[in-house]
């Protein structure tokens, strides 16, 4: 019975909770609130964020946080092999959609933040990594990005003048920012942010605890037929 | 509950749930009333407030134009309705009609309204019988109102004054 009551809540979170909480990123990524009148604004994720989900799902496959060959294959049946690429559809979407909640949406801000993801995705190709050093390294790389988008940026472009503005204005006097320009959003904004952010890193959790759960499943396996 | 229900059931509603966020995306609604509105819209459940329709007929009658285009601006805030959108474009006509000259900029926006109409019923002959009214199809108001916005030598005439208003 428990293992009866396993595989269920297996398959409700593969197929209905991991896809639901990566649809969920991929709605609330682009979401912004106007500053001046609260209303709602959707920005596409970029050209730029598909280009980074792609290196980022290659770096899950390589983290062993995504097994292509345990979850599609030709021995399972059709739905199941459908039921799993639309999970890493899913995945694809929310990881672009992270990526676009937190870059600057224009101007040379946006282009340095690329950058930075870039470069940082594509060293970490070459890298040795497991699930958890994966899990953990792209928590800290989105938690980076967010404070410095939702904190310092907001700070220093703040309508009102945040702490930011004030300093830079002490040490910057003179100097313009135009050239890294960002449009302003409301406060409410930053908290979605935190919100999408923390949703998609639980969702990658609850996926490597799902292949961990995949993996004993295999070992046990090769248990009984050792 | 069978693994293979579940499978199905998660598949059917993630992939519903995901045909909304591209819907949303779309449309880029701007509150949650508008969600609600274009949500209503999809699911053909939609329809006007007829208590402000009637509040905007009635300004309509008493030469109130604009307050009447706010009225059925919310009673049919999607645009939805062919026959709001033809009292919209009929009040753009008659504010912007003139003995001497029709502004331009109304007309614009009462063709605008008009062409909505038309797209708007199902069959292309949109009828609207209001005694109260000249012009009693979409087609008929969209001519008056593309004809105002052509400039020929008939402008110039001076017999114009004695034109009358539709």
């Amino acid at each position: 019975m428990p293992q009866t009551n396993r595989s269920r809540n297996r398959v409700l979170v593969d197929f209905v909770v991991l896809p639901f909480i990566f649809l969920t990123v991929a709605l609330l990524g682009g979401l912004r609130i106007g500053a001046e009148n609260g209303a709602f604004i959707f920005i596409a994720p970029p050209l730029v964020t598909l280009l980074l989900a792609t290196l980022l799902m290659l770096l899950l496959v390589r983290g062993g946080l995504l097994k292509l060959h345990h979850w599609v294959g030709s021995d399972f049946p059709p739905l199941t092999n459908v039921a799993h690429v639309w999970m890493f559809i899913t995945i694809f979407f929310a990881s672009a959609q992270a990526f676009n909640t937190v870059l600057p949406e224009r101007g040379l801000l946006h282009w340095l933040f690329s950058f930075f993801f870039l470069w940082t995705l594509w060293n970490n190709q070459f890298s040795s990594f497991d699930a958890r050093r994966l899990l953990r390294s792209l928590t800290v790389l989105f938690g980076t990005a967010f404070v410095l988008k939702h904190m310092l940026l907001a700070s220093l472009y703040s309508p009102e003048g945040g702490w930011l503005k004030r300093m830079a204005g002490t040490l910057l006097q003179g100097v313009a920012l135009g050239t890294l320009d960002t449009p302003t959003f409301a406060a409410s904004t930053g908290y979605i942010a935190f919100f999408t952010l923390a949703l998609y890193v639980a969702g990658l959790i609850l996926l490597a605890f799902s292949v961990n759960d995949d993996t004993i499943v295999v070992t046990d396996h090769q248990l009984l037929e050792d | 509950m069978q693994p293979r229900i579940i499978q199905l059931a998660g598949l059917g509603f993630t992939i519903a749930y995901a045909a909304l966020i591209v819907w949303i995306y779309a449309t880029e609604p701007r509150t949650f009333k508008e969600v609600t509105t274009g949500v209503e819209v999809a699911a053909g459940t939609y329809e006007v407030n007829q208590e402000k329709f009637n509040s905007a007929l009635n300004f309509f009658r008493h030469e109130q134009f604009r307050a009447a285009r706010v009225e059925w601006q919310q009673a049919d805030p999607a645009q939805r309705d062919a026959r709001t959108q033809f009292y919209i474009a009929y009040s753009f006509y008659r504010e912007g009609w003139g003995r001497i000259y029709f502004d331009q900029e109304l007309f614009k926006q009462g063709v605008e309204a008009v062409n909505r109409a038309i797209a708007l019923s199902s069959t292309n002959t949109l009828t609207i019988d209001d005694p109260d009214l000249q012009m009693h199809t979409a087609a008929e108001l969209k001519a008056e109102l593309e004809q105002g916005l052509e400039r020929n030598w008939s402008d110039v005439n001076p017999l114009k004054v004695l034109r009358t208003r539709k």
